[in-house]
C-alpha cells in the first residue's frame, strides 16, 4: 500500500510536468467537488434559498402587491390557498412573505456572526500561533475561558442582559449577530493557531525571515493564506451552526423579535396546541426552511472538507 | 484549572453587573421603603465598588453559597439540586444510546468507505447535526403525542402517579421516550461522524495491516485492533460530554416541559433570577473543567502510550 | 529442493478514479524450498503489491487481482476463499513489514500481538503460547525476553520493535516468509544484525524467504536467486552470482553502475536517467526505453518477452533476442 502511495504521488508530479493536465489548487477542487453529487444537492439547495431569500419579497410586494406586514383581514389564520400559498398567519400576514423575509434575516445573521468570528478568530489565532512562548500561552487560557462556558446559556444570558436595555427590535438583529459572532471564534482560533505553529516552522517563512519581512506582513500574507483551506471549511459550517443558535434563540423569544420575522420566531406558535394540531401551515414551513438551509449548507461544507483535503483522493 | 475558573468567574460575574438593576431589583417588593431598601442594599453589599461585590460573591461561592433565587426563593444551590438530576437521567439515557447507536455504524460507515450504507449514515449524521432540536421536538409532539397519542406530551411522571420502584421507572421512561429521541438523533450524528473519522485514519496505519496478515479474522481485526485505536480520540469526547449531561437538553427539556435544569433556566432568563443564572453558569462551567480533566485521565488510561509520561 | 510457491502471469490493478494503474503486470515468479529470492526494483515497480498479491493483502477496492495463478503447497491461492488465505496468512507464510514504528499495535503489548498469532493457528492455550512467545522473543535475540513480552511496542527501539516482529512473523514455522524492506527503515548496524538474525533463522527453520528490497547491498549479502522488476514487469531473473557477475538488461545495468563499490576509484555514480514512468500512462514498447541508453527502433513498438538466454537467467529486453 505504501507503494501505492508513492506511485500516485508520482503521478501527480509527472502530471504537473506535462503542460496539457496541470490544474491549479482551486480547480482540483473544484473538479472533486462537482463530481461529490450530495455536495452538489446542497450547493443548489443553497442556492435556491439565497434567490428566493433575496428577490422573493421583492416580486412578492411588485407583483403581487404583498408586503411582510400587510394584514389581510379577511383571511385570519387561513390555510393554504391561492391567494397565500402557505396560508396566513394569526394577524392575517401571508406566510410566505415571511417567510422569505425571515430567510433574509437567518441568513444574515449567519453569514454576518460567521464573518466576525472568522476574522476574530484567524487574527487571534494567526498571533497566538506567530508570537507563541507568553503571547500563546495568555491567549490559549483566553480561549480556554471562553470554551469553558457552556454555549448556549452564555448565548441566553447575553440575550437576556440585552433584553433588559430594551433595545429597539430593529437593531436586536444586530446585537444578535455579534453575540454569536463574539461567542464561536474559540474553535477556529485554535485551528488557526495549531496550523501556523507548524507553518511557521517551514522553510519558505524562513525566506520571509531572511527578506526582513514585518511581523504584521508575515502573518497576513505569508501564514493566514496558507490556513485559507480549513478556515473556509470552518466558516462554511459555522453559518450552519449560526442559523441554528439564531433560530434557537429567536424561538425562545430572546434573539430577533416582533415584527421582524425570522424562521425560529416563526416556529415559536406551535407551543399553542392548537395551532401546532391544526394549522400546520404557521409553523412546519418555518422550520422546514430552517432544517434545509442548514442541511444544504452542511452538505456542501462536508463535501468542501473533503475536496479540500489532499489526504482523500480516491 | 484555577486561573481558567476565575476567568470564568469574573465573566459572569461582569455580566450581571452589566444589567441593568442590580440584584435587588428582582427579589424587592414594591412596596418595600427606600430606607429598608438602602438597608438591604448595604447588607448585601450593593452599595460597594464592583470588586469588592465580587470578593463578597467568589467568598459565598467558595462557601457552596450562591445566594438566593429571586424567582423560587429559596438558596440556588437547593434549586439547581432538586433540578440537575432529572437533566442528568434524561442525558446520560440518550448518552448511552447514543454511543450504543453512534460507535458500530460509525465503525460500518468507515469500514465500507463510498458504500450505500456509508452514504446513507454520512446522509443521516447530517440530518441530526441539521435538525433544529426544537422544531423536531414539536414535530415528534405533534406526530406522536398530539395526532395518535401514543406518547405523553410532557413531563417525567403521570401527573398525580404515585407508583414506585419498576412502575414509577416505566413510567418515567415512557415519558422519556420523545425527549430521548429528540437528543439521541443530535448526539447520534456528532459522534458517528467523528468515529468514522478516526476509523477512517486508523484503518490505513501499518498495524491493522499487520493484523491481517497474522490471519485473524476481519471482525477481529477491525473491532479489536483497529478500534481500540479509532477509540482514543473518541473517548475524550467523553469527558467533554460531562457538562452536557446536565445542560446541553436546554432546548429539548423546555419543550418536554422535562423539569431538568433547563426549563429552569429559561425560567430564570425570563425572570431575570440572576443569582440562579450566575449559579447555574458557574457550575457547568467548573463541570466543564472537570470533563477536561476527566478526558485527559481516559486518554491516559486507554492510551498505554500516555500512560508513560 | 522442490517449488514452494510458484506465480505465474499475475495482474493486479487497481481501479483509481484517474484510471487503471497496472500495478503488477503479467508477473511470473517462483521461490524453491529453504531459497531466499530477492525482489528488486525501485519504489513503485509493484514488488510489494506483488508480495501483498500472495496474501491478497491488497487493499479492495481500489486494487484487485485480475488474473493469473499463485500456486502455493500445490494450492492456487487467488482461487481460495477468505477463509483458506486466513488461514495461511501468519501460519505458513507471514510477512515482515517495512516501517516496525507502525507495523505492531501500539495499544498491545508485544506478548499479547505474538500470542494472538500463535493462539489463532496452533491449538494453544494462552499459557502455553506465552511460554512460546518469550521462546520466540530470546529466539531473535531480544534480551530480558520476559519482561519484553509484557512491554507495549513504543517502549522499545527500532531494531527491538523488528526483531519482535521477526518473533511474531517466525511464531507458527512458517514455510515462506515475506520480509517487504525489512530493514530499510533501520539504522545502518542494526540492519546488519536483523540481515544475519533472518539468515540464522532461515537456516535453522529452513523457511524460505521472499525479500523484498531495493538495496542490492541487501540482495548480494541474502538472496540466492533473484528478480528485477522493473514498472509493474518482470525485466531480468538469475541466481545470485550471474546477476552481479553477467547483468544483461540495460535497467539492472544501471542499478549495478548506481551501487557504490569498495576501493574503486570513481569521482561519481552513475544514474539511470528519467523517471519511473507515469503507471498511468506507459510508454508504448518496452516501458524502460525512454530512459534506457541502448534503445532500439524494435525497442519503442514491441514489448519484450521475458526469454531465457542462458541456463536459468532470463531477461526481457531486445538486445538480447539475437542471441537467443
Amino acid at each position: 500500500m505504501a507503494e501505492l502511495k508513492k506511485n500516485t504521488n508520482k503521478n501527480v508530479e509527472l502530471k504537473g510536468a506535462k503542460k496539457e493536465d496541470i490544474m491549479s489548487p482551486w480547480k482540483v477542487v473544484k473538479h472533486r467537488l462537482r463530481r461529490n453529487k450530495l455536495a452538489m444537492v446542497g450547493l443548489y439547495t443553497l442556492l435556491f434559498m439565497i434567490i428566493l431569500a433575496i428577490f422573493g419579497p421583492i416580486v412578492q410586494k411588485y407583483v403581487f402587491g404583498i408586503t411582510m406586514e400587510k394584514i389581510d383581514l379577511y383571511n385570519i389564520s387561513a390555510p393554504p390557498s391561492l391567494k397565500h400559498p402557505l396560508g396566513t398567519d394569526e394577524v392575517g400576514r401571508d406566510i410566505l412573505t415571511r417567510l422569505m423575509y425571515g430567510g433574509r434575516i437567518s441568513l444574515t445573521v449567519g453569514i454576518v456572526a460567521v464573518s466576525i468570528s472568522v476574522v476574530i478568530g484567524s487574527i487571534i489565532g494567526g498571533i497566538s500561533g506567530y508570537y507563541g512562548g507568553v503571547v500563546d500561552g495568555i491567549i490559549m487560557r483566553l480561549v480556554d475561558i471562553f470554551m469553558c462556558f457552556p454555549f448556549f446559556p452564555l448565548l441566553l444570558m447575553l440575550a437576556a442582559v440585552l433584553s433588559d436595555y430594551k433595545v429597539d427590535p430593529k437593531y436586536r438583529i444586530y446585537f444578535v449577530m455579534i453575540i454569536i459572532g463574539i461567542l464561536s471564534w474559540t474553535g477556529l482560533a485554535r485551528i488557526v493557531r495549531g496550523q501556523i505553529l507548524s507553518l511557521r516552522e517551514q522553510e519558505f517563512m524562513q525566506a520571509a525571515e531572511a527578506l526582513g519581512l514585518r511581523d504584521r506582513r508575515k502573518i497576513f500574507r505569508h501564514l493566514l493564506p496558507n490556513t485559507f483551506a480549513s478556515i473556509i471549511v470552518s466558516a462554511t459550517l459555522g453559518i450552519g451552526s449560526a442559523i441554528l443558535s439564531e433560530s434557537a434563540l429567536s424561538y425562545l423569544g430572546l434573539g430577533v423579535t416582533p415584527p421582524y420575522p425570522s424562521w425560529g420566531q416563526m416556529v415559536q406558535v406551535a407551543t399553542d396546541y392548537y395551532v401546532m394540531q391544526y394549522e400546520y401551515w404557521k409553523w412546519i414551513p418555518p422550520g422546514v426552511c430552517i432544517f434545509l438551509t442548514v442541511m444544504a449548507i452542511n452538505l456542501f461544507g462536508d463535501g468542501l472538507r473533503d475536496a479540500l483535503d489532499p489526504k482523500l483522493k480516491r | 484549572m484555577i486561573p481558567v475558573l476565575i476567568g470564568v468567574s469574573i465573566i459572569i460575574f461582569l455580566i450581571f453587573q452589566a444589567a441593568p438593576g442590580d440584584a435587588l431589583t428582582g427579589m424587592m417588593d414594591p412596596k418595600m421603603s427606600y430606607e429598608t431598601k438602602q438597608k438591604l442594599r448595604k447588607q448585601l453589599h450593593l452599595d460597594e465598588p464592583g470588586i469588592i461585590q465580587y470578593k463578597y460573591w467568589v467568598q459565598n461561592v467558595l462557601k457552596g453559597d450562591f445566594g438566593e433565587s429571586f424567582y423560587f426563593k429559596q438558596p440556588v444551590g437547593k434549586v439547581m439540586n432538586t433540578y440537575i438530576w432529572n437533566s442528568f437521567y434524561l442525558s446520560l439515557a440518550s448518552f448511552i444510546l447514543s454511543v450504543l447507536i453512534a460507535i458500530p455504524i460509525g465503525v460500518i460507515s468507515a469500514t465500507r468507505q463510498y458504500s450505500f450504507m456509508d452514504y446513507f449514515f454520512t446522509v443521516f449524521a447530517l440530518i441530526g447535526i441539521s435538525m433544529p432540536s426544537f422544531f423536531f421536538g414539536l414535530l415528534l409532539i405533534k406526530w406522536f403525542a398530539v395526532d395518535i397519542k401514543l406518547f405523553p406530551v410532557s413531563g417525567m411522571m403521570t401527573a398525580g402517579s404515585t407508583a414506585v420502584g419498576f412502575a414509577k421507572f416505566k413510567d418515567v421512561m415512557y415519558h422519556m421516550t420523545l425527549p430521548l429521541i429528540v437528543l439521541t438523533l443530535g448526539s447520534v450524528a456528532g459522534l458517528m461522524r467523528y468515529t468514522r473519522s478516526s476509523m477512517l485514519e486508523v484503518i490505513r496505519q501499518d498495524y491493522v495491516r499487520t493484523a491481517r496478515a497474522k490471519g485473524l479474522r476481519e471482525k477481529v481485526v477491525i473491532y479489536k485492533h483497529a478500534l481500540r485505536n479509532a477509540l482514543i480520540p473518541v473517548v475524550t469526547i467523553f469527558g467533554m460530554w460531562l457538562p452536557g449531561l446536565f445542560s446541553g437538553a436546554m432546548i429539548t427539556e423546555a419543550i418536554f416541559n422535562w423539569p431538568g435544569i433547563g426549563p429552569i433556566e429559561l425560567l430564570a432568563v425570563n425572570n431575570r433570577d440572576y443569582p440562579l443564572l450566575m449559579g447555574i453558569n458557574m457550575l457547568l462551567a467548573f463541570l466543564t473543567l472537570l470533563g477536561n480533566l476527566i478526558a485527559d485521565v481516559t486518554y491516559a488510561l486507554v492510551d498505554p502510550r500516555i500512560r508513560l509520561k | 529442493m522442490g517449488e514452494l510457491l510458484s506465480i505465474k502471469n499475475l495482474k493486479t490493478y487497481f481501479y483509481t478514479e484517474d484510471g487503471v494503474i497496472k500495478a503488477v503486470d503479467d508477473v511470473s515468479l517462483s521461490i524453491r524450498e529453504g531459497e531466499t529470492l530477492g525482489v528488486v526494483g525501485e519504489s513503485g515497480c509493484g514488488k510489494s503489491i506483488t508480495a501483498m498479491s500472495i496474501l491478497k493483502l491488497i487493499p479492495n477496492p481500489p486494487g484487485k487481482i485480475v488474473d493469473g495463478e499463485i500456486i502455493f503447497d500445490g494450492k492456487d491461492l487467488t482461487k481460495a476463499t477468505d477463509e483458506e488465505i486466513r488461514k495461511i496468512r501468519g501460519n505458513k507464510i507471514s510477512v515482515i513489514f517495512q516501517e516496525p514504528m507502525t507495523s505492531l499495535n501500539p495499544v498491545f503489548t508485544i506478548g499479547d500481538q505474538i500470542i494472538e498469532a500463535i493462539v489463532l493457528h496452533q491449538n494453544m492455550n494462552k499459557e502455553k503460547a506465552r511460554e512460546k512467545a518469550i521462546d520466540m522473543l530470546k529466539l531473535v535475540g531480544i534480551p530480558r525476553a520476559d519482561e519484553v513480552v509484557d512491554a507495549y511496542p513504543h517502549e522499545l527501539s527500532g531494531g527491538m520493535r523488528q526483531r519482535a516482529m521477526i518473533a511474531m512473523a517466525m511464531a507458527c514455522n512458517p514455510k515462506l516468509l515475506i520480509a517487504d524492506e525489512p530493514t530499510t527503515a533501520l539504522d545502518v548496524t542494526i540492519q546488519a544484525q536483523i540481515l544475519d538474525l533472518m539468515r540464522d533463522l532461515k537456516n535453522k527453520t529452513n523457511t524460505s524467504i521472499m525479500l523484498i528490497t531495493h538495496d542490492l547491498g541487501v540482495v548480494a549479502e541474502m538472496a540466492d536467486h533473484v528478480v528485477v522488476m522493473y514498472a509493474g514487469k518482470v525485466v531480468e531473473e538469475a541466481n545470485v552470482y550471474e546477476i552481479f557477475k553477467n547483468p544483461m538488461h540495460p535497467y539492472t545495468l544501471g542499478l549495478l553502475e548506481s551501487k557504490p563499490i569498495l576501493n574503486q576509484d570513481k569521482d561519481r555514480l552513475n544514474s539511470i536517467p528519467g523517471q519511473v514512468p507515469n503507471p498511468l500512462n506507459m510508454p508504448e514498447g518496452c516501458y524502460f526505453h525512454p530512459r534506457c541508453s541502448k534503445a532500439m527502433d524494435i525497442c519503442r513498438r514491441e514489448q519484450p518477452e521475458l526469454c531465457s538466454v542462458k541456463d536459468g537467467h532470463r531477461v526481457a529486453c531486445h538486445l538480447y533476442r539475437e542471441v537467443k
